[in-house]
């Protein structure tokens, strides 16, 4: 008998470890990127970003995946996965991070924020503190951040073989708009 | 009764765990189900002789230059006085391709050999995925016509200049490194050789030839590989007939991808290099130094 409460108090706790109406998940993304380069700019859209906000701890994590970046021109495409961000190998790029500021969920409003977390592309992790926009309404949260992202940084490599000179930092614009996870 | 619980708790203790305490876990637990296409398989619509199963990408065009020089072996014909066949041309062909869709794609082309002219098609019937599509499938057709003045009359029928191919290729990219692919093939040529010849030996070539292609690429970097491929050919006639011997075209060559451009330095016994040319006349020979120096420069215009 004993052990059956045992049992009953670790599903009541596990279920109770976190409120569900505190996680909120993106339903749309729109994440672009655009670096100068000699011969054509190269630029690219992603709508298949993930992202959740946890309002209790306000911890965010987001990820993109790299396959779903969509270009102008195919070529670019099976270039970009291929040579620069070796997708087959590094799926996704992610963020890991906590809010610094303190947010009045409650309060409808627009707060600009910092956070501060893992950044990792191309399979190496970067500790940064990135600023965006944090706009919440009713039940939704919104989203908005350009930062920039070195490619040093990252190891991703611009062989010296490619005719095409390309910007060794990359401007990455994201904005994401979240709703109540069911 | 009591244990199927305790496994019960556990479960939803771990799921809460692991998948409620980090966002990121739950995101990447989430991506996990997704089933994305490989990447590509090679860099390029053709290895040394086989066409891969690469395609244009959708509105490109790809034009491309590929040269056949003569052979090496001053047995086949090459030597010092030729520069190991570097003076001697045994195919050049001239070729545009262009994508219409993502995985149909039509082309046109010119060789010197036999003054070919060729219209293909080319159409992708299923792309390599991470799971549940081990393999790409593609299929590939051509039509080709000889302008070529013949000495007797037999050209003078413009249906006897007509050679038709297709091919089935499959392939599969076996980690970041490794493409293999395999293609069972079909020739028809409209005329054939059907004679006796001076010796009084029957010579009849056949109409149809079946063919089975393998190639692969191994990448040494990102961007520099080594291509090769093989075809057999089934054909009694190619088998028996004495007076000339056929052989099966082998190739290896060297792949170098500089963003745009691909290049090839190839080397091949096989003169001609539309399968319409090389499948029924190869006729040199790796071991007696019938290796051909080759190259081809392909270059993409995306519109």
């Amino acid at each position: 008998m004993k052990k059956i409460y045992t049992v009953l108090a670790a599903i009541l706790l596990g279920i109770g470890a976190l409120p569900a109406q505190d996680i909120f998940m993106v339903d749309s993304s729109y994440v672009h990127f655009f670096s100068e380069a000699t011969l054509e700019n190269i630029e690219a859209e992603n709508n298949k970003a993930k992202g959740l906000i946890n309002r209790a701890n306000s911890k965010v994590a987001f990820l993109i995946p790299i396959k779903s970046f969509e270009f102008d021109k195919e070529l670019m495409k099976e270039h970009f996965n291929e040579n620069y961000m070796e997708s087959e190998k590094f799926k996704a790029a992610t963020f890991k991070g906590q809010i610094n500021e303190k947010i009045n969920w409650k309060k409808e409003g627009s707060y600009i924020v910092t956070v501060t977390g893992i950044l990792n592309v191309h399979g190496v992790k970067k500790s940064r503190t990135i600023k965006g926009k944090l706009m919440v309404k009713e039940s939704r949260i919104r989203v908005q951040t350009k930062f920039e992202l070195k490619l040093v940084d990252h190891d991703i490599e611009i062989p010296t073989v490619v005719f095409q000179k390309i910007a060794e930092v990359i401007d990455v614009t994201v904005d994401l708009q979240f709703s109540l996870k069911k | 009764m009591k244990h199927p619980l305790i496994v019960l708790a556990l479960l939803v203790a771990a799921f809460n765990l692991t998948a409620q305490d980090d966002l990121l876990d739950m995101l990447e637990a989430e991506e996990s189900i997704k089933n994305y296409k490989v990447g590509p398989t090679w860099k390029t619509m053709k290895l040394v002789n086989l066409h891969s199963t690469s395609m244009v990408k959708k509105n490109g065009l790809d034009f491309r230059v590929t040269h056949r020089f003569g052979s090496i072996g001053e047995k086949s014909g090459g030597g010092v006085h030729n520069l190991y066949g570097l003076d001697i041309s045994d195919d050049i062909r001239i070729s545009f391709d262009y994508g219409i869709t993502e995985n149909l794609q039509i082309g046109i082309g010119r060789s010197k050999y036999s003054e070919l002219i060729d219209a293909s098609i080319k159409y992708k019937v299923l792309a390599q995925k991470e799971r549940k599509a081990p393999l790409t499938l593609v299929v590939l057709g051509n039509i080709a016509t000889t302008p070529q003045q013949a000495v007797d009359t037999r050209y003078d029928d413009w249906l006897n200049t007509l050679s038709y191919f297709s091919q089935v290729i499959i392939a599969r990219k076996f980690g970041d490194r490794f493409s293999f692919e395999f293609a069972p093939s079909l020739l028809y040529r409209n005329l054939v050789l059907k004679t006796t010849d001076a010796d009084g030996v029957n010579a009849e070539d056949e109409n149809v030839n079946i063919s089975l292609g393998f190639g692969g690429r191994f990448m040494i970097t990102k961007r520099v590989g080594i291509i090769m491929d093989y075809m057999y050919t089934f054909s009694e006639y190619r088998s028996n007939y004495r007076p000339i011997n056929y052989y099966d075209p082998f190739g290896i060559g060297v792949e170098i991808e500089t963003g745009g451009h691909v290049f090839h330095i190839t080397m091949t016994n096989a003169a001609g290099i539309v399968e319409n040319n090389y499948i029924p006349n190869t006729i040199a020979n790796w071991g007696d130094g019938g290796i051909k120096l080759g190259f081809n420069i392909s270059r993409v215009f995306q519109f």
